[in-house]
């Protein structure tokens, strides 16, 4: 039963997932704030290309490779967001653009490209992976097992991240201030809140999420540098902030709702079920649900935008005249 | 001390020219600092990429070659740009353009010398190409409200899939079936001599050849700055993408100039794929490391954006960073990683970005004044 | 014995922006336990100063002192902690949140100063101090779903929460009835006596008859007395203020029945941007020459009613017409061709495309009969555009200044040139003198009148009653979405009540 098509693409969707929610849970803390960063799938892959190199050149045992490896990871992710962050939050440019010219920068023809090649990190398969951390013998439990216990350590700490910042958004007053900030930062501002502040330290959390979840992918899901891994993964992940309505629970959902969608193709593949001209199909299928899921939200929630915050994507000077 | 901006009340005229070219010199400082961090001499670099890009003999012509595509897809960006709609999918409405001429110009074309009809064809095959594949996000936007950036950028992917499926995963119209080669490696099939895109030679440098896609898309720079710049149509556009609420009060119908705009930025990139078939590749390139990976359609973004969206521009700064491509591809080894034009285009844009607010506000440092804890403190000046 | 120093003294404080100079070289002061009148015209300086007291802004030089200590504010957390609390004309509110977590919002000292936030402790509070001063609200209400009044009780409450002990109520009538404006004075007076100050800032000369001790005058900038309110009359008052004589421009009451109908709304309806019905059931008829003034307060339909005569918003039900011509519903560009000019009350969102030049935009609607087939003439365009700035007086650079450099008054020249110069049947005109200057307001009544007098029907809205008064030929108020027509010689105190959604008595004939 743990074998059926199934349980096989829920579990597999929650492993693809995880780079999505990681890259979702960031970029709904640098909107909250009121700053759109679309350069995430640049980060992706920064993140993912110095993750990678550091498992490869730090000479320790898996768990402190592993470990210094995410960190890297996300330090990197966090870096290339304050370049955005210093551009849009205080040299106030279009939040658009400067996204963009992120990816260009940082993507799969940029930077980390340039270091892929530059440090020869492709051809060789990782030093360490993240694998699975409860016993074989949980994994064979009927469902939970695989879906559940079958998951790398990087899998159960995004459940933690994802109820850490549902509890700030919701509980807290730095989460209380950073929504305020995202609404009406002119609000946020005459109560003394220091909206640039906020801005920044969420922008570059939301980095650093980002470069983590880069590293999942070369660290747990496809163990080797390939330029331009991410594959458009980083572009998904801001849609489903907007589907998810800006929760980070939701995310969640649909994070592997959308990794079970990437795990179709390969997995009809390994079954040996023959996809013939459907192939095209099957592999369109996550871009094209993404698209028809922005639809369905965006027109149905056009008038009130529930969710979005009132703020986002606008620059907030305080001496406007 | 603090910083502060405050705003214009006029935007001098040169700054308007000052501040690109300070970003691009900028960029090259920023990039050569990259350089030398992972090892490399960066003036000895810069030196080479020049020489590849416009000095040696036969590489305006290579130049040219990186340019075109650049210039369309760098117009498409600026025409919808300039209206606020963030068309992202330039680079699928390419693959698009492509494929729809490649077919006109597989099923049309025959022996013989270039054929105006072929061509012509092939053209407009290529714009409504571009035009149909940009038309869905445009239809999404006008109709459903839904953000273009997203669902054009997606669609890129997704024609991405298709270029790959026509040549590697099927038996299409497109894919060379005969010869020994072809069963081998999946290839595109080569398109027939009258269907080639004509090219001139001017006698300078040994010897520069100017394709007729360099020809149609200065043709297409001027068609847009006057469409902009003087018509109806380009007045009602600018009105929309400074305010749409003025636009409608205007009496703009929003709805038709959102899909008149996006068809208009999907045809010239379009047609900036039929160029990459008539003029250079004469095939489909289905490779995923082909054609996919040279990035026209992101980069024509980054050209927009400098160029400020001026289209006489765009085709100056599409032929400058064409030179920078030709001269990566020319060089790319040891010396000179694959990755660095990525690097450097987008220093380039940042630098664009931040300069840009310098045109609009006046920066000025002011001295905070000091906390008055004792008696007599001086006011601030 | 030597006397407490006063609660607020500000001293010589200058404030520049690019091209105007805000305030120049402005003495203030404020005592503990009065309310301090901040009076002068718009645009002279008053908010500016406010936003300095509050740390919003940073004065280019002069000192603050509070209570005879010197303060330099960095921020608005410091002004604060200082105890200085603002009620803002246009509300500092997060429209998503509750009341609670509005007041909340910021919050350091005590209840408010936990990591995570306990709503129980701030609703009794909010409870407490609704009941106190009469500012009784529902904490767990939000923002968007309270009444305008009810969001500037949140504003006050706000204030009084962090325990302010200065508080600036900046033009806060602007937004309530004639009876919400006198309960807002009692709990301002009650505040003063308990030994808070309360600078209370108004253009309008006869509330700070009412409510104020002090009264300080402002012009231009600089700060020209401080009188004692008993002492003053609303003459010395208006003559500081100005500088000069008032003309008030006024009708002689041109009630023309037999003028033929110009425009015509048949029970119409229309709905409002969050689904909820905006318009209910309005039949209006405008005549030629006639200037029908609907009074009431913003938020009751009024914005909507004007954007679906414009075009701007179709109607659910019913019809408008011009001339006896149905209007195509919802469509901006019949309307402008049917002859409905319009005057929008968001002037630089809605009425002028803010980075186009003024040529551009005075040739916003009439571009398409000026062109030569597809393409522009830009010659006349320009031509035409220098002609309106001569005539109208705009003050600007020349026509190929982009249009949001301009102040508020010249905005306003430039929409009013465009829609005369189609010479329009039917003006509509929401709040079109609001935030502007006495000059740039006579001004404005002066082309109103003008058009009027060339025979267009003109449908003036406005919050401001005594501009109602000045010019209108009949006056109608809007309330929740329905329009009631006043009955001849009615008094403001009755117009008040219809614009709070009574009835006055009928009068005898």
């Amino acid at each position: 039963m743990n074998n059926s098509l199934l349980i096989v693409l829920i579990a597999s969707g929650v492993a693809y997932g995880t780079p999505l929610l990681y890259a979702a849970l960031g970029e709904l803390l640098a909107e909250r704030s009121g700053v759109l960063n679309l350069g995430v799938e640049g980060m992706m892959l920064v993140g993912a290309v110095m993750g990678f190199w550091t498992v490869q050149h730090v000479h320790a045992n898996a768990g402190i490779a592993l470990a210094a490896a995410v960190v890297v990871a996300g330090l990197v992710g966090a870096a290339l967001s304050a370049i955005h962050a210093f551009l849009v939050i205080t040299l106030r440019a279009s939040q658009i653009v400067s996204g963009l010219a992120l990816t260009i920068f940082a993507g799969a023809v940029g930077l980390s490209s340039y270091l892929g090649n530059d440090l020869n990190l492709s051809g060789a398969p990782a030093t360490h992976t993240f694998s699975a951390v409860f016993p074989a013998s949980m994994q064979r439990w009927p469902v939970i097992g695989p879906i559940v216990f079958g998951q790398n350590v990087l899998v159960y700490i995004s459940w933690g991240c994802v109820v850490g910042i549902w509890l700030y958004l919701s509980r807290t007053r730095p989460g209380l201030n950073v929504r305020a900030v995202g609404e009406s930062p002119a609000a946020a501002d005459t109560m003394g809140i220091n909206v640039t502040r906020y801005r920044y330290v969420h922008t570059l959390v939301g980095g650093a999420f980002a470069g983590v979840a880069g590293a999942t992918i070369t660290l747990a899901i496809t163990p080797q540098w390939v330029d331009g891994i991410t594959g458009g993964a980083g572009w998904i992940a801001i849609a489903l902030v907007i589907f998810a309505f800006w929760r980070p629970e939701l995310c969640l959902v649909g994070a592997y709702f959308f990794g079970a969608l990437q795990a179709l193709a390969p997995q009809l593949q390994a079954r040996h079920i023959s996809l013939g001209p459907t192939v095209l199909w099957t592999n369109a299928l996550p871009y094209v649900m993404t698209i028809v899921v922005l639809v369905i939200v965006s027109s149905g929630t056009a008038r009130s935008r529930l969710g979005a915050p009132a703020a986002l994507g606008n620059p907030y000077a305080r001496e406007e005249r | 001390m603090r910083i502060t901006f405050e705003r214009r009340l006029r935007q001098p005229r040169w700054l308007s020219v000052a501040v690109p070219v300070g970003s691009v010199v900028f960029a090259f400082f920023l990039a050569g600092l990259v350089l030398l961090a992972t090892g490399h001499n960066p003036l000895s670099t810069y030196r080479q990429l020049f020489d590849a890009a416009f000095l040696q003999t036969g590489s305006l012509t290579q130049t040219l070659i990186s340019a075109t595509p650049l210039a369309f897809t760098g117009l498409a960006a600026a025409a919808a740009f300039r209206m606020k709609l963030f068309n992202i999918g330039a680079e699928g409405q390419l693959y698009m353009g492509a494929i729809f001429g490649a077919a006109a110009g597989l099923y049309l074309g025959g022996t013989g010398s270039s054929s105006p009809f072929v061509i012509a064809a092939m053209v407009v095959t290529g714009c409504v190409g571009g035009t149909l594949w940009a038309l869905i996000p445009g239809v999404l936007k006008a109709f459903f409200k839904t953000n273009e950036i997203l669902t054009s950028l997606l669609l890129n992917y997704v024609a991405a899939l298709v270029l790959t499926y026509l040549i590697f995963q099927s038996q299409s119209y497109w894919r060379e079936t005969k010869g020994f080669n072809a069963s081998v490696f999946p290839v595109g099939k080569q398109l027939p001599p009258s269907a080639v895109w004509p090219s001139w030679t001017i006698h300078i440098q040994g010897g520069v050849t100017v394709p007729l896609g360099a020809v149609l898309a200065v043709l297409a720079a001027v068609v847009l700055w006057v469409l902009y710049a003087r018509t109806r149509f380009g007045f009602e556009a600018r009105v929309l993408g400074d305010s749409e609420r003025a636009a409608r009060y205007a009496g703009v119908r929003v709805r038709r100039k959102i899909l008149a705009v996006m068809a208009l930025s999907g045809a010239i990139a379009g047609l900036g794929g039929a160029s990459q078939v008539g003029d250079f590749a004469h095939s489909i390139d289905g490779d995923p490391n082909g054609l996919q990976k040279l990035g026209y359609g992101y980069t024509g973004i980054v050209i927009a954006a400098l160029a400020r969206y001026n289209p006489f521009a765009v085709v100056v700064v599409a032929f400058l960073i064409g030179g920078l491509e030709n001269a990566g591809n020319t060089l790319q080894g040891v010396d000179f990683p694959a990755g660095l034009v990525g690097v450097i285009q987008g220093i380039i844009l940042f630098s664009a970005l931040g300069g840009e607010v310098l045109i609009r506000h006046r920066v000025r440092i002011v001295r905070t004044k000091k906390r008055a804890a004792a008696a007599g403190a001086e006011p601030a000046s | 014995m030597a006397t407490a120093p006063p609660a607020v003294s500000m001293r010589g404080i200058t404030k520049r922006f690019p091209g105007v100079v805000a305030n120049d070289g402005v003495d203030f002061e404020a005592a503990a336990g009065e309310v301090h009148a901040l009076l002068g015209e718009n645009g002279a300086g008053k908010s500016t100063l406010s936003h300095i007291l509050t740390g919003l802004y940073h004065a280019d030089a002069g000192t603050i002192s509070l209570y005879g200590e010197q303060v330099d504010f960095a921020s608005p957390r410091e002004a604060i902690d200082a105890g200085v609390g603002m009620v803002h004309q246009h509300f500092r509110l997060v429209q998503r949140f509750s009341v609670a977590e509005n007041l909340v919002l910021g919050d350091r000292r005590g209840v408010g100063r936990t990591f995570r936030i306990n709503p129980g402790a701030v609703e009794t509070q909010v409870r407490e101090l609704g009941e106190r001063y009469s500012l009784g609200v529902d904490p767990h209400a939000k923002i968007w779903q309270l009444s305008v009044g009810e969001q500037q009780r949140v504003e006050i409450l706000k204030a009084l929460y962090q325990e302010a002990r200065i508080l600036i109520l900046d033009e806060p009538t602007a937004v309530l009835t004639p009876d919400e404006a006198d309960n807002l004075f009692v709990t301002a007076r009650q505040m003063a006596s308990e030994g808070r100050t309360v600078i209370f800032i108004s253009h309008k000369l006869h509330e700070v008859k009412a409510v104020s001790d002090r009264v300080t005058v402002l012009r231009a900038g600089k700060a020209l007395a401080t009188v004692q309110t008993a002492e003053a009359t609303p003459q010395s008052l208006a003559a500081l203020m100005v500088g000069r004589d008032i003309e008030i421009v006024s009708r002689e009451g041109h009630a023309r029945p037999d003028s033929p109908p110009v425009l015509e709304l048949d029970d119409v309806w229309a709905d409002g941007d969050r689904g909820n019905v905006a318009v209910k059931g309005v039949s209006l008829t405008v005549r030629a020459g006639e200037i029908a003034a609907v009074a009431g307060v913003s938020g009751n339909g009024q914005r909507e009613l004007a954007e679906t005569i414009a075009g701007l918003r179709p109607c659910t039900k019913g019809a408008v017409s011009v001339k006896g011509k149905t209007v195509h519903n919802g469509d901006a560009r019949s309307a402008f061709e049917a002859g409905i000019g319009y005057v929008p009350e968001d002037r630089l969102g809605t009425g002028v495309a803010p980075t186009l030049s003024i040529a551009e935009n005075l040739g916003l609607k009439s571009f398409r009969d000026d062109s030569l087939g597809p393409f522009l003439r830009l010659g006349p365009m320009r031509a035409t555009a220098e002609e309106a700035i001569r005539t109208f007086e705009i003050k600007a650079s020349g026509p190929d200044q982009e249009t949001d450099y301009l102040s508020g008054g010249n905005l306003q020249k430039v929409v009013i040139a465009r829609e005369f110069d189609a010479n329009p049947s039917v003006l509509v005109a929401a709040s079109p003198t609001r935030g502007l200057d006495v000059a740039a307001v006579e001004q404005v009544h002066a082309y109103l009148l003008r058009a009027a007098e060339s025979g267009t029907a003109v449908l003036l809205i406005s919050e401001d009653l005594d501009e109602i008064f000045a010019l209108n030929d009949r006056v109608l108020v809007m309330y929740e979405g329905r329009l009631t027509e006043a009955e001849d010689r009615e008094s403001v105190a009755e117009i008040g009540l219809r614009m709070a959604g009574g009835t006055p008595d009928a009068k005898p004939s």
